[in-house]
């Protein structure tokens, strides 16, 4: 939880942080956007690994949750090469993704395997009997 | 402790030592009372406080009687005399507190006997709290839902200054809570004396928006009543009454001779006619024009008034963010900011405390900002709460509650055939835009629906289903859950969600909780709240306060473990310093041991339920726990939950 104003502001402002209604569904566009044209070349990294660094050292699961589909953006399906993720890890566009610029090639490899080892498929809101309720009372509403 | 007529913080006994002196208070008063009882003649009666006359003089300065024996003293001739407590009681209840928040502390013990004795303890009740954080937090939540004040009462310094956050957060939500602290005029011994001070109400004087010391009856008496007035007359805010133990434990020789004014409450700042008929205009002409709304809402009129504007306007109402007390419904064909490629050329802010950005951005494109406030109308000058100076084109001091009346009816007189049939097909546009972008909001719940830890719209989303057919209000903030409460419960009554904390500290949400279902509970409301881990730890005495004062109310605690946002800036610092995320969690995290929070709860005497791991399992434990709370009790259930 955010403990002082301080952070709530910092995290209100990051665009990848506290982000809420309109604002979150834009910025999840970059990380899940539709499939590139090409399909991405298999990872070569340890998912394995990568599960660990993405939740006990690099914290990854910090901002994007622990399986990068709870977090903003969602990570998943991932659409960035293995070669565009290290370099956008490294050298982030947004100020609210941290740098991990002195984190090892190795480790990032490993992380990035991690993520595409992550089931893509959300369920379909219309699957979610709960969730198509809501959504139904939603849709009625006037 | 080293004098025996030293009072300690929670002392109690203080009456026993006095002994026959009881509640008279000073040396004299005490030498009186010991004094042969058995004459010829009655026993004469004590004298209060003396009156403001007799204290200050004719030229209002303090007199050397005053000075030095300022409390009871004795004459011959009236009636058995009552404590002054007992009639600063009677003052409470004209106002018309129903609640009193405490943790008691001996600067105000003469009040606190005489609530529970001679006031029987109703109108105002005590509430036992464990932390005068906890009790300012309450009154700051009861008073959003129940729309007045709760009383609490502090011991001199040490209380005041335990309260002060809490009260920095009502101020900074524009809340009324209402302070009694007590201290000692003429402290001796070493306890006493830190619990006294030259001046109690420079302690939060920043964040209260006033105070006053009463020095005797009449004072009193009068100083109550305007506090009132002021808290509640808008920008509303805390208010502290200074009240010395010397006072409150003098005697009064003839109570019925003592008035209690009325309360007369001030009717609230409306917008001057000119400048409302100008915004009017700017509205009417205006193509996409934009409401936003922040502290609005003051009563459930507001509420009618808002919908009203939109409606009249067929505009886009924007809640704003975690500041608003949201008294807009959240499935309204409005509410929202137009949609993607709406760009307001007027923006009407009511009660928006900063609205610089808007403004700015207005003016460097030729664009349009109203501000209607009465926070033009009352500041404080050194916490930076009022934000940046704001060059709106035009700026209305005045309630924006009090002010919409006479702004819809100034909008209804230029509305022309032309503009009506140009907002009916604004408000489609707007309305179509919404549906699309909420429903899309909401299915977007389905991202890690199964996951474990539980995610944060699941937590929500099975909450929602489980009170979906009750009159709920969720009491908690919304800072911690980003707006899933907004996207999947709809907020379609004004009582539906209670604001937030304000100040942007943490500990407000569990506390005010409480406090706001209280408020509830009278009107049979089932009151939610989801309050994080962080903030829970702030007062967890507060769960004892609930479940002492059988207020029912739903926790769920939505248990990241972690000060989450600041791992992420911590990780975000040490990236840019090129230092890796490795020890983000250093400070941020409490794992090591986790807390288990269901058996805090049930240490306190509180059902509870969890840790819940899995969403499978989360709909069994609302039900249980919701069976505890509709039954009357309070019940906390502990959802171990993703980051955010």
């Amino acid at each position: 939880m955010p403990r002082s104003i301080h952070s709530f502001v910092f995290a209100g402002l990051s665009a990848s942080l506290l982000l809420t209604g309109a604002a979150i569904l834009e910025a999840q566009q970059p990380a899940a956007a539709p499939a590139a044209a090409a399909p991405l070349a298999p990872p070569t990294g340890d998912a394995t690994r990568g599960k660990g660094l993405f939740e006990q050292t690099l914290r990854c699961y910090a901002c994007h949750g622990f399986d990068g589909q709870t977090g903003s953006p969602r990570l998943v399906p991932m659409a960035r090469s293995q070669e565009v993720f290290l370099a956008y890890v490294r050298k982030p566009a947004t100020q609210g993704m941290p740098s991990f610029r002195d984190a090892a090639e190795r480790d990032l490899i490993d992380v990035y395997a991690y993520i595409r080892s992550i089931p893509t498929a959300a369920p379909a809101a219309d699957s979610i009997p709960l969730l198509k309720s809501i959504v139904d009372r939603r849709t009625a509403a006037k | 402790m080293s004098n025996s007529t030293e009072l300690g913080r929670r002392d109690f006994f203080k009456n026993a030592a006095l002994g026959a002196a009881g509640l008279v208070g000073t040396t004299a008063a005490a030498g009186a009372a010991e004094a042969p009882a058995s004459t010829s003649t009655p026993a004469p009666p004590s004298v209060l406080m003396p009156t403001e006359a007799q204290e200050f003089g004719p030229l209002g300065r303090p007199t050397t009687a005053t000075a030095q024996a300022p409390v009871a003293a004795v004459q011959a001739g009236a009636a058995a005399p009552t404590p002054a407590s007992d009639f600063m009681v009677d003052v409470l209840k004209k106002i018309g507190f129903d609640y009193a928040a405490i943790n008691p502390g001996s600067t105000f013990q003469g009040l606190h006997e005489s609530c529970i004795n001679y006031g029987q303890n109703t109108a105002p009740e005590l509430l036992t709290c464990l932390h005068e954080e906890a009790a300012a937090a309450m009154a700051h939540g009861y008073a959003k839902a129940a729309g007045k004040p709760m009383l609490t009462m502090f011991h001199g310094t040490v209380g005041l200054l335990h309260s002060s956050m809490a009260l920095f957060q009502a101020w900074a939500d524009r809340v009324p809570v209402f302070v009694i602290v007590g201290h000692h005029r003429n402290p001796s011994g070493v306890i006493n004396r830190p619990h006294s001070a030259q001046d109690m109400g420079s302690i939060v004087r920043d964040f209260v928006k006033f105070d006053d010391e009463a020095t005797t009856l009449e004072r009193f008496a009068e100083a109550a009543m305007r506090a009132y007035r002021i808290a509640m007359t808008p920008p509303m805010g805390p208010v502290l009454l200074t009240v010395s133990a010397e006072l409150q434990e003098s005697m009064i020789a003839n109570r019925t001779s003592m008035r209690i004014p009325e309360l007369v409450m001030a009717s609230p700042p409306q917008g001057e006619t000119g400048a409302v008929r100008e915004a009017a205009k700017l509205l009417v002409n205006a193509e996409t024009p934009l409401i936003q709304i922040a502290k609005m809402g003051r009563t459930p009129r507001a509420w009618d008034l808002l919908i009203e504007l939109a409606d009249t306007l067929q505009a886009p109402v924007d809640v704003m963010g975690y500041s608003s007390w949201q008294k807009f419904p959240s499935w309204h064909p409005l509410y929202g900011s137009g949609g993607r490629d709406y760009t307001p050329d007027v923006t009407l802010g009511l009660e928006v405390t900063d609205m610089s950005v808007q403004a700015r951005a207005a003016r460097a494109s030729g664009k349009k900002t109203i501000s209607i406030s009465a926070e033009h109308l009352f500041q404080h000058s050194n916490i930076h709460d009022y934000g940046r100076y704001a060059d709106v084109d035009l700026a209305i001091g005045g309630d924006g509650e009090a002010t919409l009346p006479s702004l819809i009816d100034e909008i209804r007189k230029l509305i022309t055939p032309d503009r009506k049939a140009a907002f009916a097909a604004r408000g489609q546009r707007v309305a179509a835009a919404h549906k699309q972008a909420q429903i899309a909001a909401i299915q977007d719940a389905r991202h890690g629906w199964d996951a474990s830890p539980i995610s944060v719209p699941r937590m929500i989303a099975e909450l929602a289903e489980q009170v979906k057919n009750d009159d709920w209000a969720v009491v908690s903030g919304h800072q911690f859950t980003g707006d899933w409460q907004r996207r999947l419960m709809n907020h379609d009554k004004p009582y539906r969600y209670n604001g937030d904390c304000g100040g942007f500290g943490i500990g407000y949400d569990t506390p005010a909780s409480v406090g706001a279902a209280l408020a509830h509970k009278k009107a049979g409301r089932l009151s939610l709240a989801v309050v994080g881990d962080g903030d829970l730890n702030f007062s967890p005495g507060v769960l004892w306060t609930a479940a002492h004062h059988k207020i029912p109310l739903l926790l769920v605690v939505h248990n990241n473990r972690a000060y989450h946002a600041e791992v992420m800036i911590i990780q975000r610092m040490a990236g840019q310093r090129g230092r890796g995320s490795s020890r983000s969690h250093i400070g941020n995290v409490f794992t090591d041991p986790t807390i288990n929070y269901a058996s805090l709860a049930k240490s306190y005497g509180m059902y509870s339920e969890g840790p819940v791991e899995h969403p499978r399992d989360l709909a069994g434990a609302y039900q249980r726990a919701l069976a505890k709370v509709r039954a009357g009790e309070p019940a906390l259930v502990d959802v171990i939950s993703q980051p955010r």
